[in-house]
């Protein structure tokens, strides 16, 4: 029995250290700490319900849009207001962006390099890398044997630069497998992404003014106004995107995966996914009935069990646990607002061990991210992802409607793609629709709100899983906010009853065979994308007491 | 312990893994074939994928550790952003980018080896995104069994620079912003207080904009000569933040015009008017955003439809001067004043005031009225005294009620009474007499 330890884990936004017990080469005990502490909810207190949408985003450079959309909606509701149809398309839009730029840089820049190794890429025969990528049907807009020359001088002058340190032979050399060709088409591909990935930020800059940290969502609509050259370049740049992701993703993901079959033997989480909803639906707006808004996104809201049988989210089942996070006390308390004083003890994974607190629905960890959206969206019935979802099961061997098999670290992997695919074709649906809406006379972009007081809950969805906001607004005052963050469901530590967060379960069962370098726990870590730049920050203990409820004051919306 | 790498020798470690020493070399004359260079070149490939294991040291390319603190990582992805050069050539043929949490290939022990070893070789640029924070003697933000602020101390002290990348590596940002729980501050007043002085470059903004980071990295690295970058008393680079955005801003001539936008998505902002009523910082936030742009060139706040929020203003001597604090209500023409937890506008406080002085006044002249000192009006001097005593040099014109025409005094004549109308070196040459005759 030993201990395997990942701190710092990299190639993920914050701070994150893992911490496994390993027994006969596989992990038995996992725990998960996130690293830094920084106060978001209290830095908004006492300001403006739009201010906070702006400040909130800086919670995460990698998803701000997500935050200041979530805070723009909560500060709606408390508002008492709808946006228009013309802000709707708009703030999907540059959603839409954020959400293709966050899946392409994590799907090559982040994660592939647990599976790819750009240095076995020196050996490669050209003229076989284009016979393979034909074979594969991926894309080839980069000239293979430049790109390996280039590579060669790299090497050649000593320094590795962001390889340094790599763990390509780990594993006694075993753990990297796939062929010089197959490593020079993914390399190729990873240095396309970090330009694809920075083309979809354009759109959210071309909509919001700069990306991250867009400017133009916020509590009421949009301040943005098309313009004809901005839809211009907008339709240009959305193809541009979709014809490189639907060339280029979903090959690499089937040949990635046909080197790592084993991938696809561990990496289940806790089985329980939620997913709040993402991309206001078509048939806009849906009145008071909050549900009825969540069910008809683009990618919907769902909680699912563990037999993955759907039910519609409940406010009021949301808790946090503090006892095992560098919080006072060990209470549970319950949405929307809690009282949680920071207090940083010590790392002892046999008591407090992590910045990060432990949120239920039900009493119980759920797992949140594109793997819960992409089942939400199939047991719905989204006619394209079930499609597309089946296709990719029958690729990598089950049947039509076995997505239970996707429960692994492959699978988590795997859905991303699907999810990417869609959304980069609903952009140019957006565009049109947003061109005709136009053509039509609409020109509404922003509502002012109807009352200044009121409270307000924005159930949304991160590009790393669900988000919630809620807000109380007394004469456009905030006072009192929470936040639950996807990554804070995911890294969650052991709650009351002992039982292990999502990420902590999924690890448990991986395969380490160099406690140095545990690859598989790496790669398990990266299908979950984490995030605890934002999954860590308190409420406001200041008006906490008032907030010590343990029922919610709206019930759901 | 098993977390930590024992060795640094990268053979021990392969053939540990079963990797032999001439399994390497043979696959390292594999690639030198394949990749047509001279057999000469074998040994040094073999050091670089040696060196795969740890920092690399010496080489073209300059190292650079880059540390997120109390980060968003959104100055990384902004950094990513770049086109002209893209970041794979940045990281590929520019700089040798040894330590970054989001970028780095390797995790854990072994890229805290090749962050140690780059420290050890020194000659290296410190990249640092994200507040310092003081609070639980820095236990707010830790990583690899160490706080970020050992971290930040330890990789600052052997740098030639430190670049604060983002508003809160130059003073704490949002984070410090009132009631700054974590107790943030900036990297150049944190490595003040440790007493360390490499040199601090501060690029404020939220987040950085990558082309002023490139061209900063540009004199650093490219040009060996951090002495090109010219800094300002807040050690920003001056090209970059001596400029306020209303000088170079595209909607400024609609600012000159009185045409403004009084509401987001309005009819006004279609015809790209000003912002300036919605709140807009550019006249008093030092930066080149209309200049530069954002991504790629593509747009920036104001062109978007969005006031400028302030996210530059970052005082490296004050976390409280950070820009959260400085600029909300970021919709409102004017920043919240407070006094301690009660917060208001001046606006409605300089009306407030104005009436109070008025109704004063009011007050003072039934007063005066009532007393009767104000019978007759106040009695105002016919000619004022200084006039009076100084007649040569006077140009008061005094208007006779009666006449209309000028008044005469006993003292003053035709003669030495200066009318505005009279010949310049007349008074010059009445001057200059006068303070002669006063000697």
């Amino acid at each position: 029995m030993t201990r395997s330890i990942i701190d710092p884990i990299t190639r993920i936004e914050g701070h994150l250290r893992v911490e496994m017990e390993v027994e006969n080469g596989v992990v038995s005990d996992a725990w998960v700490s996130g690293g830094c502490f920084r106060g978001m909810e209290l830095v908004v207190q006492d300001r403006t319900p739009e201010d906070a949408a702006q400040i909130v985003q800086r919670i995460c450079g990698v998803c701000p849009v997500s935050h200041t959309h979530a805070s723009s909606i909560a500060a709606e509701k408390a508002y008492g207001i709808t946006i228009s149809n013309n802000a709707r398309i708009v703030r999907n839009l540059i959603e839409g962006a954020q959400f293709l730029h966050s899946h392409i840089l994590w799907f090559y820049n982040l994660c592939a390099l647990d599976y790819v190794n750009p240095l076995n890429a020196l050996t490669a025969d050209v003229a076989d890398t284009y016979e393979l990528a034909q074979t594969l049907g991926t894309s080839m807009n980069t000239d293979f044997g430049q790109l390996k020359e280039k590579l060669a001088k790299f090497a050649a002058n000593g320094q590795l630069s962001i390889f340094s340190g790599n763990w390509f032979e780990c594993d006694g050399g075993t753990g990297y497998k796939m062929t010089p060709e197959a490593d020079l088409i993914c390399t190729a591909h990873y240095l396309e992404a970090l330009k694809m990935q920075a083309k979809a930020s354009e759109i959210a800059a071309l909509l919001g003014g700069k990306m991250p940290h867009v400017m133009t969502v916020l509590p009421g609509g949009t301040s943005f106004v098309p313009t004809e050259a901005k839809l211009d370049d907008l339709w240009a740049m959305a193809n541009e995107i979709y014809d490189w992701v639907s060339t280029t993703m979903i090959p690499d993901t089937l040949a990635i995966a046909s080197f790592y079959p084993e991938v696809a033997n561990y990496g289940k989480g806790c089985g329980r996914y939620i997913a709040w909803g993402v991309f206001e639906g078509p048939d806009w707006p849906y009145g008071d009935d909050y549900t009825e808004q969540m069910i008809n996104r683009y990618l919907p809201m769902a909680v699912l069990d563990e037999q993955l049988n759907v039910s519609n989210v409940q406010e009021s089942l949301i808790t946090e646990y503090m006892g095992h996070s560098w919080y006072e006390g060990d209470s549970t308390y319950q949405s929307p607002y809690f009282v949680t004083d920071p207090d940083f003890t010590e790392y002892n994974v046999e008591d407090r061990y992590t910045w990060v607190k432990c949120p239920a629905y039900d009493g119980k960890p759920m797992e949140a991210g594109g793997l819960s959206r992409v089942f939400a969206a199939y047991k719905r019935g989204v006619p394209f992802v079930k499609e597309q979802v089946d296709a990719l099961l029958v690729k990598l061997g089950g049947k039509p409607g076995q997505v239970e098999l996707l429960q692994n670290t492959l699978g988590r992997t795997a859905a991303r793609q699907v999810e990417t695919l869609y959304i980069a074709g609903l952009m140019k649906d957006w565009t049109l629709e947003l061109m005709e809406a136009i053509k039509g006379g609409d020109s509404e972009y922003f509502r002012q709100p109807l009352t200044t007081t009121g409270e307000g809950t924005g159930f949304w969805e991160a590009p790393r899983g669900a988000l919630y906001h809620a807000e109380k607004v007394t004469n456009r005052n905030v006072d009192g906010y929470q936040i639950i963050i996807p990554s804070t469901w995911n890294l969650a530590p052991m709650n009351a009853d002992g039982v292990h967060g999502p990420m902590e379960q999924a690890l448990i069962g991986a395969p380490v065979e160099d406690i140095e370098m545990p690859i598989h726990a790496l790669r398990t870590v990266h299908s979950y994308d984490p995030c605890t730049a934002c999954a860590v920050h308190i409420t406001e203990p200041k008006t906490g007491k008032e907030f010590k409820t343990v029922t919610s004051p709206w019930g759901v919306k | 312990m098993v977390d930590q790498a024992t060795t640094t020798d990268a053979f021990s470690v392969l053939e540990s893994r079963g990797v032999s020493r001439r399994s390497f070399m043979k696959l390292c004359a594999g690639i030198a074939a394949t990749a047509g260079l001279s057999q000469l070149a074998i040994p040094r490939i073999a050091e670089a994928l040696e060196q795969s294991v740890i920092g690399a040291t010496s080489g073209d390319l300059y190292p650079v550790i880059w540390i997120e603190g109390a980060s968003c990582t959104g100055c990384t992805e902004s950094f990513a952003q770049i086109d002209t050069p893209d970041v794979a050539t940045v990281v590929l043929d520019v700089i040798s980018l040894n330590y970054s949490e989001t970028l780095s290939a390797a995790a854990g022990w072994s890229v805290e080896e090749a962050k140690a070893q780059t420290i050890e070789a020194g000659n290296y640029v410190l990249v640092y995104e994200g507040a310092v924070l003081e609070a639980w003697n820095g236990n707010a933000l830790r990583v690899a069994g160490e706080t970020g602020n050992e971290a930040l101390a330890h990789a600052a002290a052997s740098a030639n620079a430190v670049m604060a990348v983002g508003s809160c590596a130059v003073n704490g940002g949002w984070c410090a912003a009132y009631p700054n729980p974590s107790k943030a501050m900036g990297v150049q007043m944190f490595l003040e207080k440790e007493g360390i002085d490499t040199p601090v470059i501060n690029i404020p903004g939220c987040p950085v904009n990558p082309e002023w980071m490139m061209q900063v990295l540009v004199d650093v690295v490219m040009l060996k000569d951090p002495s090109l970058v010219k800094l300002n008393d807040f050690n920003e680079p001056s090209s970059l933040f001596d400029q306020t955005i209303h000088d170079n801003c595209p909607r400024r001539g609609h600012f000159e015009n009185g045409e403004f936008v009084y509401e987001f998505g309005s009819e006004e902002e279609a015809l790209g008017y000003c912002l300036y009523p919605v709140g807009c910082r550019g006249p008093q936030t030092k930066a080149m955003c209309p200049i530069t742009r954002w991504n790629n060139r593509r747009s920036w706040c104001v062109e978007a439809g969005s006031p400028c929020i302030g996210c530059c203003e970052a005082n490296p001597n004050d976390p409280g001067d950070n820009w959260v604090q400085v600029n909300t209500p970021f919709y409102n023409r004017f920043r919240d004043l407070r006094i301690g937890e009660f917060k208001f506008q001046p606006e409605p406080v300089a009306w407030v005031l104005t009436g109070i002085v008025a109704a004063a006044l009011v007050v003072h002249g039934f007063g005066m009225k009532k007393t009767g000192r104000m019978d007759g009006g106040a009695p105002f001097e016919p000619i004022r005294k200084w006039d009076k005593e100084h007649p040569e040099r006077s140009i008061g014109t005094y208007a006779d009620p009666v006449t209309g025409g000028p008044v005469i005094s006993e003292e003053l004549t035709e003669e030495n009474t200066h009318h505005p109308s009279a010949p310049a070196d007349v008074m010059v040459a009445n001057y200059e007499q006068e303070a002669g005759g006063e000697k």
